[in-house]
């Protein structure tokens, strides 16, 4: 363990938590005892699946089985690949694709909460969801069915489940198209799959400036990436706005700095309880895939959430963010960072206490001088774009764009 | 006195031999309309043209009808383009490194209304005042490539004209400077259908210098910010481009040469900071002597490598992320050869063109281009036949007093 933060912060922590139990708050407070993580520990590989003839996207993780997508068209091949890999060991072994008809990218892919379903994205024009079957077969999952309608036809960009009063859905964002006279906006789909044979359209609205670009949902609150419309936070079932998937009610909205609100994460901390945080990825418009990249991690504190104020951000120079995964136990989070490899963030606690040194101009704080990045991985890889990762145990795997699937060994980021 | 022309035979001596003399201060007399006709018929044979494999395409290029007109003792007149190939050319045409439209490694189709404006001119000051209005170019760079020697385009069109706009411009000609400057929409054209309409209109602006130092040779700077399309629903960049260039044109005896050196250079803005540039260097050099003529050009020019749909030679427009794949350098150098000869009332121009190109990476991306075509170097030979009559465009891109006396050859 390497000692880091100053006492101060911490002790401030352990008092707002303790005062916040005393006023019959769920969050707990956090252990005195826990141990710290350490600073920009090396997060070694350990295993490398290779996939050198298509541009790797999206990672999924079922048991032992990882599921990554492709992108765009690499030497005449389409992005229209998902391969199957068995990951019961370190080095994953490629042991099967689904080639999906139609897609020029199938840029995202996605594991429901209960295991029985993968989603897989589909772009451009002819826009749709895959839905296979892993409960049949994880190995090699049946398609179970294609889900295409005109709302979904100008491409689906990327594909969420979220579980809503114990009913399990599909959130859609939906490229925008400039078709002529009049070109289609970008939207959001959602889809009630409790019936995943046959889909229902449950809404389609229009939002975005100029895109929807991802979701999240938990405990029935919706966050949207709008890109320079910020994050929106919505009702779906869970708030007390009346709000449902068919007809979501909006409860409040952050303009992040550097807007391009990518993706989001609401943070559940499964020691504390808390869930004050939503981690927004910032993808930054110019670069160059694999050598250049940019836009930072934002922490939006959502404690109110008619009112979320952005506390924190997290910055890496020459390198932007992408997707995220979170170890909500350790409160670790994994940030795909493109060029700049993997990302871990160590965030549990008091994200907006810190100190004048720690603090930017504008008040926000800043990860990186709190000490909160707890571990780097891939930084020695070039050329490598790390898309996304996905975080089990004491490992991470992360696709790459260039190569395939690396496997990091994180059990130094275990509390 | 009014005159009419419509589809004259014209024979192969009277190419190119449009040396370029300042505009006369005060208009001929009497009024004329010019019209014209012409398209090629072209087959074209890409080696790679991706992934290691060679396609040979036809394809009937390049169909217009134009037309050019004065009145009022030539103090209005007009100049117009109708473009078939969105009849003709949907999938795009092979071209060596081209892109744009969400077009790539083939050449986009052109809007049917290409170019229709109309210019009132004046003596002012010594000199030519114009205002011009309607589509067509705003005042920035150089002629556009259907008026030069090759069939094929070079790959920096997008860099060095700015065609199909609606526009609104000025000019002043006195000796041998050409001032002019004009406003217009920024948004590129999404169909051949695509009229353009008024939206953006002013928020883009464009002013070139030209000067005429002796006949025949031309010198010419120019800037132009192109506002983002307001209209595209995705991410949209705001462009400052510039250019600069020196052209000349002589007589010889039985024929003429041509040559033209420019340079070229777009950046890409979001809110103020620069996040794209490519730039472009070209030269080209034509020699006609009687019914034969020949082409060189030379060209190293950057572009964006994009997304590529199910289609590879088509990128979303624009994109739903925010990153390139890579960009690239392309060194192109094409040869041409042609024979023009007068059939009936038709101009004839058999001709082959070939290209050899290579092309790197820059940035240090994930992108390949030998991953993506297959091998280093690239070559592209095409043969084909133009047949025109009436009038034609031996410039295309300046109106009103900007406009020199050899920009249409009539019959």
């Amino acid at each position: 363990m390497t000692a880091r933060r100053s006492a101060g912060p911490l002790l401030l922590a352990l008092i707002l938590a303790v005062a916040t139990a005393c006023e019959d708050d769920p969050v707990a407070p956090i252990d005195d005892d826990e141990e710290e993580l350490p600073v920009s520990a090396p997060l070694p590989v350990v295993g490398h699946g290779q996939v050198p003839e298509r541009y790797t996207a999206e990672v999924a993780i079922h048991g032992s089985w990882a599921y990554t997508s492709s992108w765009s068209n690499r030497g005449g091949n389409p992005g229209n690949k998902v391969v199957v890999w068995n990951i019961a060991g370190d080095e994953p072994v490629a042991t099967d694709s689904l080639i999906v008809p139609f897609a020029s990218t199938t840029g995202d892919v996605q594991v429901s909460d209960d295991g029985q379903l993968l989603m897989v994205a589909t772009e451009r024009t002819g826009g749709s969801v895959m839905l296979y079957d892993l409960q049949a077969n994880a190995a090699r999952p049946p398609l179970i069915t294609r889900y295409n309608s005109e709302a979904t036809n100008p491409g689906v960009h990327t594909a969420k489940f979220g579980r809503v009063g114990g009913t399990l859905y599909a959130f859609l964002s939906i490229d925008p198209l400039n078709t002529f006279p009049e070109p289609v906006a970008a939207a959001l789909v959602i889809l009630d799959l409790s019936d995943p044979a046959n889909p229902v359209e449950v809404l389609v609205r229009t939002m975005g400036q100029p895109f929807v670009h991802d979701v999240f949902v938990r405990d029935g609150i919706l966050f949207t990436a709008l890109w320079d419309a910020g994050l929106t936070l919505w009702d779906i079932g869970g708030g007390e706005l009346g709000g449902t998937p068919a007809d979501p009610v909006e409860l409040g909205n952050v303009l992040t700095e550097g807007g391009n609100v990518h993706n989001v994460w609401w943070y559940h901390d499964a020691l504390t309880g808390q869930k004050r945080y939503a981690f927004v990825g910032e993808e930054e418009v110019g670069g160059s895939i694999g050598f250049s990249s940019g836009g930072d991690l934002h922490v939006v504190d959502v404690s109110d959430m008619a009112n979320p104020v952005e506390v924190a951000f997290y910055h890496v120079p020459g390198a932007g963010a992408h997707n995220f995964d979170l170890d909500e136990e350790n409160g670790v989070l994994y940030a795909a960072f493109y060029n700049g490899g993997v990302r871990a963030l160590d965030v549990r606690g008091d994200l907006s206490a810190c100190s004048a040194q720690q603090r930017a101009a504008d008040g926000r704080c800043n990860l990186t001088l709190m000490e909160r990045e707890a571990g780097v991985g891939l930084s020695d890889v070039s050329p490598v774009a790390v898309w996304g990762v996905q975080h089990r145990g004491t490992r991470v795997w992360a696709s790459d764009m260039v190569s395939g699937l690396y496997v990091l060994d994180v059990s130094t980021l275990q509390r | 006195m009014a005159a009419l022309t419509l589809a004259t035979a014209t024979t192969g001596a009277a190419a190119q031999n449009h040396a370029h003399a300042p505009p006369p201060a005060t208009p001929p007399a009497g009024a004329a309309l010019h019209l014209g006709a012409s398209a090629t018929g072209l087959l074209t044979r890409a080696a790679p043209a991706l992934a290691d494999r060679t396609l040979t395409e036809g394809y009937l290029t390049q169909p217009v009808l134009t037309a050019a007109a004065t009145l009022a003792g030539g103090r209005l007149s007009a100049t117009g383009m109708l473009n078939l190939e969105g009849l003709t050319l949907q999938r795009g045409e092979l071209t060596a490194g081209i892109w744009g439209e969400g077009y790539v490694d083939r050449r986009h189709p052109h809007t049917y209304l290409h170019e229709l404006v109309l210019s009132g001119r004046t003596p002012v000051a010594g000199g030519s005042a114009s205002l011009s209005v309607g589509r067509g170019f705003a005042p920035f760079g150089t002629d556009d490539p259907m008026a030069r020697p090759f069939i094929k385009f070079p790959l920096n069109h997008h860099l060095a004209q700015l065609p199909e706009r609606v526009l609104a411009s000025a000019a002043w000609a006195r000796g041998p400077v050409v001032a002019e400057a004009g406003i217009f929409t920024g948004a590129e054209p999404r169909s051949p259908e695509d009229v353009g309409g008024l939206d953006g209109f002013g928020r883009s602006w464009a002013a070139r210098l030209t000067a005429l130092p002796r006949p025949g040779l031309e010198l010419q700077v120019s800037t132009a910010r192109v506002a983002a399309d307001q209209r595209i629903r995705g991410i949209a960049l705001d462009h400052r481009k510039y250019s600069a260039s020196a052209r000349a044109e002589v007589p010889l005896a039985g024929g003429s040469a041509y040559g033209l050196v420019e340079w070229a250079r777009t950046s890409e803005h979001e809110e103020g900071r620069r996040v794209y540039t490519f730039e472009s260097v070209l030269g080209e050099a034509a020699l006609r002597r009687g019914a034969w003529g020949g082409a060189l050009r030379l060209e190293r020019s950057t572009r964006p490598e994009e997304e590529r749909l199910s289609d590879p030679f088509r990128t979303p427009y624009p994109h739903a992320d925010a990153h390139l794949v890579g960009v690239t350098r392309w060194v192109v150098v094409s040869g041409r050869a042609e024979h023009r000869r007068g059939v009936g009332p038709l101009r004839a121009t058999p001709f082959v063109e070939a290209s050899w190109q290579t092309v790197a990476e820059l940035t240090g991306s994930i992108y390949d281009p030998v991953e993506q075509y297959g091998r280093a170097e690239q070559w592209h030979l095409s043969v084909g036949l133009t047949l025109g009559a009436g009038m034609r465009h031996v410039r295309m891109g300046r109106y009103g007093a900007a406009r020199s006396s050899g920009h249409e050859q009539t019959p």
